[in-house]
């Protein structure tokens, strides 16, 4: 229970940071950060599944709402939620079947190495989706490279940032 | 019958995701055309006042910058107005020696910059204004001081990098000045205490003044150009003195909120200057 609403307000905290703060941040025209994303890594792999594809459904389509791009969050945030699990067995070895409370990408539940290459690829595969769909063209493609790669580094930076204040590494493994 | 319950619950996730995908890629074409896009009109209905806030606080963050762009381009417009100019002839000679043509240009009489005031009074008999440049920057004594919305004093004192400026709002502040459309000039003058009358003095009585009349620089006092508004009029009384009216004259500075000013230099003003102390030893 504790958990339910503690997941609800970092959703709510998050999207209003996102559409309020990250969505007007551009820095040199191809850096701009997907917080929100945060708040979908964090969402417990336990879940029914098709929970969680709806709320990352939901999740983008706000996001879409308050940046007049329709579908296009919607529809990154769907697959990237569709292949998180798959990610996560990738990064566990796939000798772990059944998905627990430590597969979180929290310091100290798991360590720098997992949880960088948790955020990394995750919002590469979202901002990949996004910034295609967003700019719906291969011309200057040159361009659109950087503004994934761009917009990639900056998210992972601002939440590894994030994550690394509000999780002291208090219990080291 | 059971194997397709079955099938159903494992495969429920996949339909889910499916539907999901497809809706969002209704939504993307959809709003790809431009024409139809119910939708985002209604989202933004409900976004929409949510979004202004947001972006009028983030504005309120960039409003310093865009105020100084928008100060230098008035004062590039400003100093194209007509009032700056004075119209001058040049004859030309012809190779004999006798008038030829006479070229009507025209000379740049007065120019201008711009300061912010970072200190005033408004509500002493004696007020006074000081603003962020001073002789460092060109800022000179009897340059004019005017307010976005009027005029709305005179530099008295230059220090290096301030300078302090005598408002409206001073016993000792006279402007001429002429009210239309009866075009008849007087003086504006300040007595008393409120800082949004002051009041127009020697308009002869039987001059027709009504209230709401503009009164604008005469440019007489080689301080103002011509034309700049001063106020406006609030009240007209037959006053003490039989020849004159009293006008009382709403100031259209709010010197309560006066931030970025514009000053007046006057390119001529030791030329003209000299004219008049001639004018005054003989």
């Amino acid at each position: 229970m504790n958990n339910i609403i503690a997941n609800i307000l970092r959703f709510l905290l998050l999207l209003v940071a996102q559409v309020a703060i990250c969505q007007h941040v551009n820095l040199f025209g191809y850096m701009s950060p997907a917080l929100f994303l945060l708040a979908l890594f964090l969402l417990p792999l336990e879940l029914p599944l098709s929970l969680q594809y709806l709320i990352g459904f939901a999740t983008g389509f706000v996001v879409d709402a308050f940046a007049h791009t329709f579908g296009v969050s919607s529809f990154s945030c769907t697959v990237m939620m569709f292949l998180r699990p798959y990610i996560v067995k990738m990064l566990n070895g796939a000798n772990n079947v059944k998905f627990e409370n430590i597969d979180r990408p929290v310091p100290g539940v798991k360590d720098f190495h997992w949880i960088f290459l948790y955020t990394l690829i995750l919002t590469f595969i979202y901002e990949v989706s996004a910034v295609l769909l967003g700019t719906m063209t291969f011309k200057n493609f040159g361009h659109t490279l950087l503004v994934i790669i761009g917009n990639t580094t900056f998210t992972v930076f601002v939440i590894f940032c994030i994550e690394y204040i509000f999780h002291p590494r208090e219990k080291k493994e | 019958m059971n194997n397709l319950i079955e099938f159903f619950k494992r495969a429920f996730h996949i339909i889910v995701l499916a539907v999901l995908l497809i809706l969002s890629i209704v939504m993307l074409g959809k709003s790809l055309s431009f024409n139809e896009n119910r939708l985002a009109r209604a989202v933004q209905s409900i976004v929409g006042p949510i979004q202004e806030s947001g972006a009028g606080m983030i504005h309120r963050f960039r409003l310093g910058p865009e105020n100084e762009e928008l100060v230098k381009q008035n004062i590039e417009l400003m100093r194209e107005h007509e009032n700056m100019f004075i119209g001058k002839e040049d004859t030309v000679m012809t190779e004999m020696g006798k008038p030829d043509s006479v070229n009507r240009k025209q000379v740049r009489l007065y120019d201008y910059t711009y300061a912010h005031v970072i200190y005033r009074t408004v509500d002493r008999a004696f007020n006074y204004m000081i603003v962020d440049k001073g002789s460092n920057d060109g800022i000179a004594r009897d340059m004019a001081v005017l307010s976005p919305s009027g005029v709305a004093g005179v530099v008295t004192d230059v220090a290096q990098n301030f300078a302090t400026v005598r408002p409206i709002l001073h016993p000792e502040s006279r402007i001429s000045a002429v009210v239309t459309p009866a075009n008849q000039n007087g003086t504006v003058i300040w007595e008393g205490s409120d800082p949004r009358v002051a009041y127009l003095e020697a308009i002869p009585q039987h001059s027709e003044i009504n209230i709401g009349d503009s009164v604008f620089t005469n440019g007489y006092s080689n301080i103002f150009p011509k034309g700049l508004l001063i106020g406006t009029v609030k009240e007209v009384q037959v006053g003490n003195n039989a020849s004159f009216l009293t006008i009382k004259v709403k100031l259209a500075t709010k010197y309560t909120d006066i931030y970025t000013v514009y000053l007046v230099e006057n390119l001529f003003k030791d030329e003209l200057d000299t004219l008049k102390a001639n004018f005054k030893d003989e």
